[in-house]
């Protein structure tokens, strides 16, 4: 079992690692999604136990541990809130810069580059 | 009392603010008055638990071993206190600038809950809720100003430090997986038998989380884009607070909950310190923008704060904790005095470019002595060569910031200067940093039983 929700854990990593890696900034996201489960899933497998619900218990009793169960749904929503974020942030991007791919928002920063090589030139005049 | 108050002031407070127009002055001024507050009730902790001892409290009333423990130990207050003083610094920069955006005030208010949350916590997964608390409010902070370079920096932010959150959320799963126990007292105690591979495991996705918000040389690479890239206060408040998550976690986490892992990974940090400090320095020799060069000597400085910490022992700890309050006073006022012209403003900036350089009397140069203190104590003289090396480096490329600024006939500089309220908040603040140096005996007394209380609950 333990076995089984690892695998599951790293099928999910990997995924979202190698959308991580893709030009579409919608793919990007979906990579930290990917990957924010894996870290839900991780959670989930660090303590496998059988048993019942942690309420109302009788002695004797087999319990299932109720803290990664309790971690696991504080981190999934917190991982919809942050994704839900990152998301509205695309959006904006998308808004603003019309388009949604990474190498044409890296445009501005060929633009500043060569700016600050023009001021360099300009104090290099001014020194010689 | 103090404690429970310390957090949910700054979080009420910006559960309130985030509804109302930030932009109008009476709500700049009312978050400002709730950060000084909260200034004022972390300073009366500080006080306390630097007289009686740290503080703990379980919530809910709930048996201690059940209930999440929040814990005030000199080491946490001193960074509560030091985030919060950022924090005020930036706000009441830009409330007296004119707020942009309506949720500004209530976003840094909850930054603040978030912070002095994760200082004063004692619990891992409580600590991770109260850093995505942090995280959250700013990324949302990070898009501040609204203009393009703004968006990108943001997105770049925002993506890189949610992966290295969830790194440290595997790692918390590692932890509970090999102790059973989320506590870091017991985590702390019962580490010790745990498979030594796992163990170095989970520290290793520990380092990298805190490495990332650090901005630490291999995982630099968002750093220089989005520093430059936000306004000057956003920025201020990036480097000034948000960073000492960093620290703090390294501290916390290194050499309070794995000081096996730490030891045995001692050369590593300070090789990997040395390369920040090195890569961070030259690029900032190398670049024009004052916003980059800052953004660059912010790399550098942590190098230091990862070699004190590689070092190790009281000496290098004390260091490594004095070193971070101090650089994170430098860059708070360095990022607030680029958005400001006009008289008073080059002073300001000379004595916070001074204290990079490590120049007396500035509390660099405090810092800067117990780096070398650290660097003897390893009886190493490469290090004290390289930390030589560092502060030369700094003081060039500070200057040559100070220089392209201020003595510059620049018809665009020429331009109106900023109001006097903001160039004497810009001025206090200078003045602040220079009593900390002239008078540092508290910052040392401070970072000194911040380590001592560190090292007494390893072995206690």
């Amino acid at each position: 079992m333990i076995l089984a929700v690892a695998l599951a854990a790293a099928v999910l990593f990997g995924c979202g690692a190698y959308l991580l890696l893709k030009r579409d900034l919608v793919r990007v996201v979906a990579g930290i999604m990917l990957i924010s489960q894996a870290a839900t899933v991780t959670i989930m497998g660090s303590s496998l136990t059988r048993g019942s619900a942690a309420i109302g218990v009788r002695p004797g009793q087999a319990v299932s541990d109720p803290l990664p169960q309790a971690l696991a749904l504080t981190a999934l929503v917190i991982g919809l809130a942050t994704v839900a974020l990152l998301l509205a942030l695309v959006h904006r991007v998308v808004v603003v810069f019309r388009t949604s791919e990474r190498d044409e928002l890296a445009a501005g920063d060929a633009q500043h580059e060569a700016d600050l090589e023009a001021e360099r030139r300009a104090d290099q005049e001014e020194a010689g | 009392m103090t404690l429970s108050a310390a957090l949910v002031l700054p979080w009420a407070s910006g559960v309130l603010l985030v509804a109302l127009d930030g932009r109008r002055r009476a709500v700049g001024l009312l978050a400002v008055a709730m950060l000084a507050a909260t200034l004022v009730v972390v300073a009366v902790l500080t006080a306390g638990v630097l007289s009686g001892g740290s503080r703990e409290i379980v919530t809910g009333r709930w048996p201690a071993g059940v209930g999440i423990v929040l814990r005030a130990d000199a080491l946490g207050v001193a960074f509560a206190l030091l985030s919060v003083l950022v924090l005020l610094a930036a706000t009441a920069h830009e409330v007296i600038a004119g707020v942009r955006e309506r949720t500004f005030p209530g976003l840094v208010l909850l930054l603040a809950g978030g912070l002095t949350g994760l200082f004063l916590t004692g619990d891992m997964f409580n600590f991770y809720v109260f850093f995505e608390l942090a995280m959250t409010a700013s990324y949302a902070l990070s898009t501040y100003g609204g203009g393009r370079r703004q968006l990108r920096a943001a997105l770049i932010f925002t993506a890189v430090n949610l992966l290295g959150s969830f790194i440290f959320l595997l790692s918390v799963a590692g932890t509970y997986r090999t102790t059973g126990t989320l506590a870091m007292d017991d985590v702390a105690h019962r580490m010790v038998g745990v498979d030594p591979n796992a163990a170095l495991l989970v520290a290793t996705g520990f380092f990298i989380a805190f490495s990332v918000k650090l901005g630490l040389f291999p995982f630099h690479f968002w750093l220089p884009t989005v520093y430059a890239g936000s306004a000057p206060a956003v920025a201020a408040i990036l480097s000034g607070a948000v960073a000492n998550i960093g620290a703090y976690g390294l501290l916390r986490f290194g050499a309070g909950i794995f000081p096996a892992e730490l030891r045995l990974a001692a050369v590593t940090l300070i090789v990997l310190g040395a390369a920040s400090l090195l890569y961070g320095a030259v690029l900032a020799v190398a670049r024009g923008d004052v916003g980059e060069t800052l953004a660059y000597s912010a790399i550098g400085q942590v190098g230091y704060v990862l070699v004190a910490v590689g070092v190790g022992g009281p000496v290098g700890l004390a260091a490594a904790v004095l070193y971070s309050v101090v650089n994170s006073l430098n860059k708070t006022l360095l990022f607030l005095a680029t958005g400001v012209r006009g008289a008073l403003v080059a002073g300001a900036f000379a004595i916070g470019a001074l204290s990079v350089a490590g120049v007396p009397p500035a509390p660099g140069f405090v810092g800067k002595l117990e780096m070398f203190r650290a660097g003897i104590a390893a009886d190493s003289p490469a290090l004290v060569v390289l930390l030589v090396v560092g502060s030369a480096l700094s003081v060039v490329y500070m200057f040559q910031v100070y220089q392209h600024r201020f003595w510059r006939a620049d018809p665009a500089a020429a331009a109106a200067p900023s109001p006097l309220p903001l160039r004497a908040l810009t001025a206090t603040l200078a003045l602040l940093i220079l009593v900390a140096g002239l008078w540092p005996e508290p910052l040392l007394a401070l970072s000194n039983s911040a380590v001592d209380g560190l090292l007494a609950g390893r072995t206690g």
